[in-house]
């Protein structure tokens, strides 16, 4: 379904990513971990086309074509949905009525027939139970005032919502309570199946615990240094990066 | 001095006033003496350094007939609106005092007073609350100049909603209003004004507040070829407030130009001031505030803040938010920003697969909402909202999923 090529992005001039090579099949989950600042956000913006990332090297493939010839909202369209690390609050738009137009232009793209409110309403409902996301936030203007916590379920309704085909997590975990990780963990895990694929950003095994991915990725300083299974996580999680990176690799 | 001699529009000043009691033909006369001797606003005018007032000034209009607005619906039950000039025919001594500005008439005001041949009187006596909107409409129906007068008085504790809507598709018309309201002690007043015609327009709204009353003024301006507004709120009574806000959009080459003046005169009074305006296209926007706190005007709590979005190149933002304080033991602030669109906002929405136009357009949209949503009139909020959308681009895909 996705696959990078010796890819290398630049920020502001600056080498962020320095050759990143990955392949997710349809039905894999994949995590990728590694320390702040190593770019991993990076590649989450540039999957979904986030302007300012510059691509010196490399390719990205996705359904078999070219994706870094798409607008994001091709992208979203054709299935790529990015849980952001940290979600823009968007006074004054609400959540509920931006998801209905982001829905219906994916729709329009597939060639569906748009939702109307009442199928809609009844679709968003289903999909806010899955998350245990109150009425009242999904009403409420995009991210307004939100929690952290309620940032991040905000962002699993929505995926839950749009149905990719690929859903890049970046840090869907942090800030979240015990519960409230398990609840976007059966979020995640429903949406699982074959067509789907899924890369999930985090720092911490305890989601993993959760979502237990196919293949894990070490990635430091804009390259990935270790490719392993669940097992890799455990042992990130008892050794720290320093101790992986520098060990032979598998 | 100005030059007078090349103000086109003054030429339509008559000699003399024959019509109407003694105290409007010498109210007329001493404005019409104050144009001959001051003239309207010129290029220097400072007032007016950024709009190009002798588009107006020096151009030939026609008299339009009829300054007369419309009522557009029902006088709600408790108001009482009656026609000025039926008003100054029949017993004129009820209107002698109250058509004066608080002070002698300048520039396009006393224009309107010299010449206005008819308008409206709106009164709410005292103790009387009309929950329904009572709706003025000045369709500029062709080209030509006209000057609407409106003047609400409300008694004490008296509470009344005015919807004022200025239309017309003529883009060389000129209107020149002059709207002013008295409110009574402990009155409350929401006046709603929706600025969609296409033409020249230069409007005054003066307001008087006794105290403990309260003014909202909700202003939403569309457009048009060359707009200019003067809000003058006088807070004369302790503890009256006033919230003026507004919300402005420019596009092609229209020019938009607000300005308030906000005088705290007594103790005790709260004044509010949002304006949010957005430049696009090869339009110009102005916002000039001033808020005046007198000596006397202890325990004064004033705002303002005026945020701008600038969508082009080509489109030109001036604002100038500005405190003149006197009094020591009082509550300020005010702020302008210019910006553009939030880069971050609009990449969520399109990582979320809305194209980047309409994204666009619901940002826009839902900077200039917000001004809208402060009017408590449910009714009048959507009819706002739905001018609003008229104007903005993907107006119905917005309405769409709103
Ligand atoms: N707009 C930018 N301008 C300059 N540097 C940037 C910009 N965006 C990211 N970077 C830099 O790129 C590097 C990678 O950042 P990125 O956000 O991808 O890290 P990350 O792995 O997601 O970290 P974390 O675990 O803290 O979320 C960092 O050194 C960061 O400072
Ligand atoms: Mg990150």
């Amino acid at each position: 379904m996705l696959k990078i090529e010796d890819l290398h992005v630049e920020v502001e001039g600056k080498p962020i990513l320095k050759g990143i090579s990955l392949e997710v099949a349809a039905g894999e989950v994949h995590a990728i971990m590694g320390p702040n600042g190593s770019g991993k956000s990076t590649l989450a913006y540039v999957l979904a086309g986030r302007e300012g990332y510059e691509v010196t090297k490399g390719s990205i493939t996705y359904k078999g074509e070219d994706l870094l010839e798409m607008v994001p909202e091709a992208r979203a369209a054709e299935g790529i949905f990015l849980g952001f690390q940290y979600p823009v609050a968007i006074p004054g738009v609400s959540n509920i009525y931006f998801l209905k137009a982001a829905l219906n232009a994916i729709r329009k793209h597939r060639g569906q027939d748009p939702l109307d409110a009442i199928d809609f309403m009844k679709l968003s409902k289903e999909k806010a139970a899955i998350v245990q996301l109150p009425d009242e936030l999904t009403k409420r203007s995009v991210n307004d005032g939100f929690s952290g916590g309620e940032k991040k379920r905000n962002e699993i309704f929505q995926m839950a919502l749009l149905e990719p085909s690929l859903a890049v997590l970046d840090e869907t975990d942090s800030g979240l309570d015990i519960d409230a990780l398990k609840v976007v963990a059966q979020g995640v895990n429903a949406l699982r199946g074959p067509e789907r694929a899924m890369l999930v950003i985090t720092h911490y095994q305890r989601l993993l615990d959760h979502i237990v991915p196919d293949v894990v990725h070490v990635l430091i300083d804009g390259r990935i240094v270790r490719t392993g299974d669940k097992n890799l996580a455990k042992q990130l999680e008892r050794e720290g990066y320093s101790e992986v990176r520098d060990a032979p690799s598998l | 001095m100005t030059d007078t001699a090349r103000q086109t529009l003054l030429r339509s000043l008559p000699a003399s006033f024959e019509t109407g009691p003694e105290w409007l033909r010498s109210l007329r006369a001493r404005a019409a003496d104050a144009l001959r001797e001051q003239g309207l606003p010129s290029k220097k005018t400072e007032a007016w350094r950024f709009t190009p007032v002798r588009s107006v000034v020096d151009a030939e209009f026609a008299r339009a007939p009829g300054d007369a607005p419309a009522l557009g619906s029902d006088v709600p039950e408790g108001v009482r609106a009656r026609s000025l000039r039926a008003v100054l025919g029949s017993e004129p001594e009820l209107l002698e005092g109250r058509l004066e500005l608080a002070g002698p008439p300048e520039h396009f005001a006393a224009l309107n007073t010299a010449l206005f041949s008819d308008g409206l009187w709106i009164d709410v006596p005292a103790g009387t609350v009309v929950e329904t909107p009572i709706e003025v409409t000045h369709a500029v129906a062709r080209a030509g100049v006209s000057y609407p007068r409106v003047l609400v008085t409300t008694g004490e504790s008296a509470e009344l909603t005015i919807i004022e809507t200025y239309t017309g598709a003529a883009s060389d018309g000129l209107t020149n209003s002059v709207v002013e309201l008295d409110l009574g002690p402990n009155a409350k007043v929401s006046h709603v004004r929706v600025h969609e015609n296409a033409g020249m327009q230069v409007g005054r709204v003066d307001v008087r507040q006794a105290a403990d009353s309260r003014y909202q003024s909700t202003v939403v301006t569309l457009g048009g070829a060359l707009h200019r507004f003067d809000v003058r709120a006088l807070l004369q009574g302790k503890g009256a407030e006033c919230q003026l806000d507004g919300a402005y959009l420019v596009e092609g080459e229209d020019h938009v130009d607000h300005h308030t003046l906000v005088e705290h005169q007594a103790p005790y009074c709260r004044s509010d001031q949002t304006y949010r305006g957005i430049a696009s296209g090869k339009g110009t926007t102005v916002f000039d505030g001033i808020v005046v706190v007198h000596r006397d005007a202890q325990k004064t709590e004033a705002h303002q803040e005026n945020r701008n979005l600038l969508l082009s190149e080509n489109a030109t933002v001036h604002t100038k938010p500005h405190l003149e304080i006197d009094a020591d033991d009082v509550v300020c602030s005010h702020g302008a920003t210019v910006g553009s669109l939030d880069d971050d906002q609009l990449f969520y929405l399109r990582a979320r697969g809305i194209p980047e136009d309409l994204a666009h357009a619901m940002l826009t949209f839902a900077f200039l909402e917000s001004i809208v949503d402060r009017v408590r009139h449910e009714p009048t909020r959507a009819r706002m909202r739905e001018a609003l959308l008229a104007r903005i681009p993907h107006g119905d895909e917005i309405r769409e999923v709103t």
